[in-house]
């Protein structure tokens, strides 16, 4: 018999009965039972691989599903308005609103007047405003309710006349002051400003309707006023009459938004049904489908939620692959002599592979099993559902590719070993344990080197279309992924891992004296035989580390790019929000740093610092442009900027230029293109004097390009000097306060500022604007998917050091059974485990440090489209990276520890054996 | 006077399992060898042989009685060094080559590796296995393999040599070699040598004829135990 307790030759232990079961199907069944009751550990270690498997692919169609979900969610609640319906000239109004109001799918339905202005005019002190062109709305008094997101209150009441903030911040308005409208033809009229509003939307609220694809988007005006619609109506109808040109009427309606969870299914519900209400007005109507055209984009999103799941989930699964076959081949000697066995006793090629088919088929089963029930588990705790998919369909074929995923598995490492062993290996070479080790092929063919060559190819092809992964364009409904961007990662993985297998293999081959000498104080007078052992059994060294090198290489390199999708998510959060807490100050207010008001807040309970930042509009030429004033020895700790927001030098370096040189400006990088500026550069501003609110010139001297600060506009903004603004406007008002709380509670800090400033004042949280920024970024909810892919890279770290290192001792047992029987004490025994476990793990973890490395850089690159802004320094989570080594270390341990004691006291049928 | 007996049985018993599923491999056995005494023990399939060698060897414990070794010292001090065991299936280990299986019990002792590596080349080249050195245990045939065993358990100069069915698997001719190396290297060495054997040509060839039938042990060639 063979190694110890059991051979299926054993059942009944009667040769002939076992022949005449080689006839029929009571060989498998007795075959799995003496599996089942006598190789336990080893056949369930293999399930358990399957198991990771699945598990994990269940668990990312989980991941994928929730993630578009979330998306389509996000991408509604980002909307005020679903659609905005434009009655055509010559249309009937009232035709078209019920010909919306009737339409399937939409819930509720306003109409909106538009007029335009030649402006608007506004008298205070003896001083005369007036402003550009502009629009005045009509809207109903149910607009706001059923619209809640379209109009946002500063200060004032939020009913009656509202003046949009800018154009307050123009007139120099505040609630209770009198604003007089020109109309074209018509004698000016004048409205009293009950209260001032912010339009969070007005992009889309003030679209060009009907715009062809890909025409350039309108810019909303600068000067809008909203008025009731019986207010619109005894204001504009004359106009109406005389000019029906400078009016016009929309029908603002919102749908019924229980809609597929998939965006891209979402989308195409929204476009058909909006497609179809244009087919019914005949003409009458267009529709501006401001819903199908953010489901549009949260397509893209959800690709790249699928990216990720690829770039992410699948080396994982790969991985437990591997780990599952070598699980297996650490019992492939043992399979081996007791396939010789029973070629000896009359089995059939045939009967052979029939054995290694019905293992492998069990193991897939019981691994599948328990994998969807590890799924089950992992979803809920992660995603708070245990889904497989967005659809039932896409739950079916996830939990089909899953199982799939895992009886390849099973198949690729037991029956498929077992078909080749049946068919080459002699009786003779199947009872070898270690052989004259050659090297395999791929390393006579240098495939590794080849891999990571092609992987820099890859790479850099794909870096010279600046990483674009997703396709989608607006109105199109196909879109695109460049799959091709996964080969370099892929292959950088791959490659890697293969030459960390070669360079073990040589530091074992060649370095067997040095490693005679490294050994000593472990093995002492041993220490020659273990490196002379080590050496022949250099595959077996080799294939662990390079295991384990590949397992640290994808737990590290997901921890990364997590901590660093994290870490650019939050960078999104404070550049929306600008700080921890925001205070904005209503238009008209005027605050100075040192009013009592600012002292107020830096005396508030929670408040570490303070920074005021100054906000004013400037004229670069024609362009109306925010201009940021700030104390440049504090913004860049105050606002955490970072390198990547400028450009022709680092943060701390552009705002000590700030400093040093008061008239130093930085602009966008638009700006510099479209005024052709060369650093030092003069530029002249146009910006309003604090005492006149007359614009006066303003001369600076560009210094730098600012392309992200908290709190401005991605297009395009202005940052300069505060006191230098304070000192040539003759005002040192603040725009807004950025508050930081040193980690206190937001939600507390905030709320209390709340209540201390009412309506003088908007207070904004870091942590409502996590919520609400619906960036390409935050929309993939990579939570759910960190919390998987981290537990289960741990699993697997602990499976790939632990585990096949215990089940390769394990499965040396009689060996070491001899040793003792020898007389070999725990320490030598120990030379021999611990000097093995050693090498693994040491060059392991260290080649895994460098897949890591590398792989974390190319991924941040290649998924470049899902950080916004981009990271300018890669985020390493030192505790959950501590976290794996820890585990990697306490099993590699454990399993060592477990191994010597097995070995000290050796299974007296194993001494039988011998 | 200076103590001779190398290994001492007194109403050893060695019982598997417990309650109605126990079995009584060896039951209420005494007996001793002698340094220089040559053992051939024998019996059928089951009766207990191997699990005796086993107690004698200390390399498992009985259930009742006691085993000890007056000139070779306390169980701890046995192996590697006075005892030294053959199995009955090649015992090789498979990563070391044929001079490394046989230096490892001496480099198990604390010996210089130098020192280790001459004496297994002397204990390979006493049984004309010297060409083998280089050899790993799977490029060997099933008659050398055992020989390299016997040279490993000799290379050691033991004080008691315990074979157990050292010819079990091999054919009449590899067994005679395995046999002739076992004792002659006995009678060398003056060490104690206990064969545990089916075949009566083997017995024959020893002293003194140990037979274990159901666990107890009967004595033909006396030994006072």
């Amino acid at each position: 018999m063979v190694d110890g307790e059991w051979s299926p030759l054993a059942e009944g232990s009667d040769t002939v009965l076992i022949s005449r079961q080689l006839n029929g199907i009571r060989l498998h069944v007795s075959w799995i039972r003496g599996l089942l009751r006598h190789r336990t550990g080893r056949f369930m270690a293999t399930a358990v691989g399957v198991a990771l498997a699945v598990g994990l692919l269940a668990s990312l169609g989980s991941f994928v599903a929730a993630s578009k979900a979330t998306m389509t969610r996000r991408a509604i609640d980002t909307v005020a308005v679903d659609w905005q319906v434009e009655a055509q000239q010559g249309a009937d109004p009232t035709a078209v609103a019920a010909q919306v109001a009737s339409t399937n799918h939409v819930a509720a339905s306003e109409m909106v007047l538009f007029a335009s202005t030649n402006g608007f005019e506004s008298s205070k002190g003896g001083t005369t405003r007036t402003t550009g062109v502009g629009q005045v709305l009509g809207i109903g008094d149910t607009y706001r309710s059923t619209f809640p997101g379209q109009l946002r209150d500063l200060a004032g009441v939020g009913a009656g006349v509202l003046l949009f903030q800018q154009t307050a911040a123009n007139l120099d308005v505040v609630p209770g002051d009198r604003v007089s409208i020109a109309r074209a033809g018509l004698p000016a009229v004048t409205v009293t400003v009950a209260g001032i509003i912010d339009l969070p939307q007005a992009d889309s609220l003030f679209q060009r309707v009907g715009a062809p694809i890909g025409a350039q988007p309108q810019a909303p005006p600068d000067n809008v006023l909203i008025v009731p619609t019986s207010v619109w109506h005894d204001l504009f109808d004359p106009l109406a009459a005389s000019r029906p040109d400078l009016v016009r009427m929309q029908v603002h309606a919102r749908l019924d938004h229980r809609l597929a969870d998939d965006p891209a299914a979402a989308y195409s519900d929204v476009a058909s049904q909006a497609r179809n209400l244009e087919v019914k007005l005949v003409g009458a109507g267009l529709v501006g489908d401001n819903l199908g055209a953010t489901l549009s984009g949260a397509r893209s999103d959800a690709l790249y939620a699928q990216v990720l799941f690829l770039f992410l989930g699948v080396p994982g699964a790969v991985l437990a692959g591997l780990l599952t076959a070598a699980v297996a081949a650490a019992g492939r000697d043992r399979r081996r002599r007791e396939q010789a066995l029973l070629r000896t006793r009359g089995a059939t090629t045939r009967q052979l592979i029939g054995l290694g088919t019905v293992e492998a088929v069990m193991v897939g089963i019981v691994g599948f099993a328990l994998g969807l029930g590890l799924a089950l588990v992992v979803d809920h705790v992660a995603f708070g559902s245990a889904r497989f998919g967005a659809t039932a369909a896409a739950a079916i074929g996830w939990s089909a590719a899953a199982v799939l995923g895992g009886l390849v598995i099973a198949a690729a490492s037991i029956a498929v070993p077992t078909r080749r062993d049946v068919r080459d290996l002699t009786v003779a070479s199947a009872r070898r344990a270690v052989g004259r080790a050659t090297s395999p092929r791929w390393m006579r063919w240098r495939l590794d080197l080849a891999l990571l060559g092609l992987s820099m190819v890859v790479f850099w092809l794909t870096s010279r279309n600046g990483y674009q992964l997703v396709l989608a364009v607006e109105g199109v409904p196909t879109i695109s992924v460049s799959y091709w961007a996964f080969a370099g990662p892929a292959l950088l993985w791959v490659g890697a891992g293969l030459f960390c297998y070669r360079v073990a293999n040589v530091i074992v081959r060649r370095g067997r004296s040095v490693l005679g000498a490294l050994l000593r104080p472990l093995a002492g007078g041993l220490s020659d035989t273990v490196a002379a052992s080590m050496q022949r059994q250099r595959h077996l060294i080799a294939r662990g580390a390079a295991l384990v090198a590949i397992t640290v290489g994808f737990a590290a390199s997901t921890a990364v790019f997590n901590a660093t999708y994290r870490q650019q998510a939050e960078v999104d959060a404070v550049l929306s929000n600008g700080a921890d807490v925001t205070v904005t100050t209503s238009p008209g207010t005027i605050v100075s740093p040192a009013s009592p008001s600012a002292v107020a807040i830096a005396e508030a309970s929670g408040v570490a610092h303070v920074e005021p930042i100054q906000h004013r509009f400037a004229y670069v030429g024609a362009d109306l442009q925010d201009l940021y004033g700030v104390d440049a020895s504090t913004i860049v700790r105050a606002g955490r900027l970072q390198d990547a927001y400028f450009q022709g030098g680092t943060a701390r370096e552009l705002m000590a230029t700030l400093g040093a040189q008061p008239d130093s400006l930085l602009v966008s990088a638009e700006t510099v293109h479209d005024f052709q500026l060369l650093p030092g550069d003069a530029l002249t501003l146009r910006l309003q004097n604090g005492s006149t609110k007359a614009y006066v010139d303003v001369p600076f001297h560009y210094v730098g390009v600012a392309k992200e600060f908290p709190t401005a506009p991605h297009d395009s903004f202005l940052l300069a000097n505060a006191a230098y603004v304070a000192s040539m406007t003759g005002s040192d008002a603040v725009g807004a306060f950025l508050v930081d709380t040193a980690s206190n509670d937001v939600g507390r800090v905030a709320e209390s500022l709340r209540q201390q400033f009412g309506t003088t004042a908007t207070v904004t949280d870091i942590a409502s604007s996590r919520k609400i920024i619906g960036s390409s970024l935050t929309a993939v909810d990579l939570d759910g998917l960190t919390r998987v892919e981290l537990g289960f890279a741990l699993a697997l770290a602990a499976a790939a050091t632990g585990l096949t290192l215990w089940l390769g001792l394990a499965e040396r047992r009689r060996t070491f059974a001899i040793a003792t029987a020898l007389g070999a004490n725990r320490r030598q025994l120990g030379g021999f485990v611990w000097a093995e476990a050693g090498i693994i793990s040491l060059v392991g973890l260290a080649s895994g440090t460098a897949v890591a490395w590398a792989l974390s850089n190319m991924l941040v690159k290649v998924l470049h489209g899902v950080f916004d802004p981009a990271p300018a320094s890669l985020a390493v989570p030192w505790s959950y990276l501590g976290v794996v080594a820890t585990v990697a270390t306490v099993s590699t341990a454990v399993a060592g520890l477990a191994a010597i004691q097995s070995a000290r006291k050796p299974h007296i049928e194993m001494l039988r054996d011998l | 006077m200076t103590e001779t007996t190398v290994v001492r049985a007194r109403g050893v018993a060695r019982t598997f399992g417990t309650g109605p599923a126990a079995i009584v491999a060896v039951h209420m056995v005494s007996c001793e060898v002698r340094a220089g005494e040559h053992v051939a023990l024998t019996g059928p399939s089951g009766s207990g042989k191997t699990t005796l060698m086993h107690l004698l060897a200390g390399l498992d414990l009985p259930t009742a009685g006691t085993v000890d070794w007056p000139a070779l010292g306390d169980i701890g001090d046995l192996r590697p060094g006075p005892i030294a065991v053959v199995f009955q299936v090649a015992s090789l280990l498979p990563p070391l080559d044929v001079v490394e299986n046989v230096a490892l019990p001496l480099l198990l002792q604390g010996a210089d590796r130098n020192v280790a590596r001459a004496v297994a080349i002397a204990a390979l080249e006493r049984l004309g296995l010297e060409s083998l050195a280089s050899r790993l245990p799977e490029e060997l045939s099933g008659g050398q393999a055992q020989r390299v065993a016997v040279a490993r358990a000799l290379a050691g100069h033991p004080r008691l040599i315990l074979a157990d069915e050292p010819t079990g698997q091999l054919d009449h001719a590899s067994g005679a070699v395995v046999i002739d190396a076992l004792i002659e290297a006995a009678i060398a060495i003056e060490a104690g040598l206990i064969v545990n054997t089916h075949d009566p040509a083997i017995a024959d060839r020893l002293e003194i004829r140990w037979s274990m039938a159901s666990g107890r042990l009967s004595q033909k060639a006396a030994t006072p135990c």
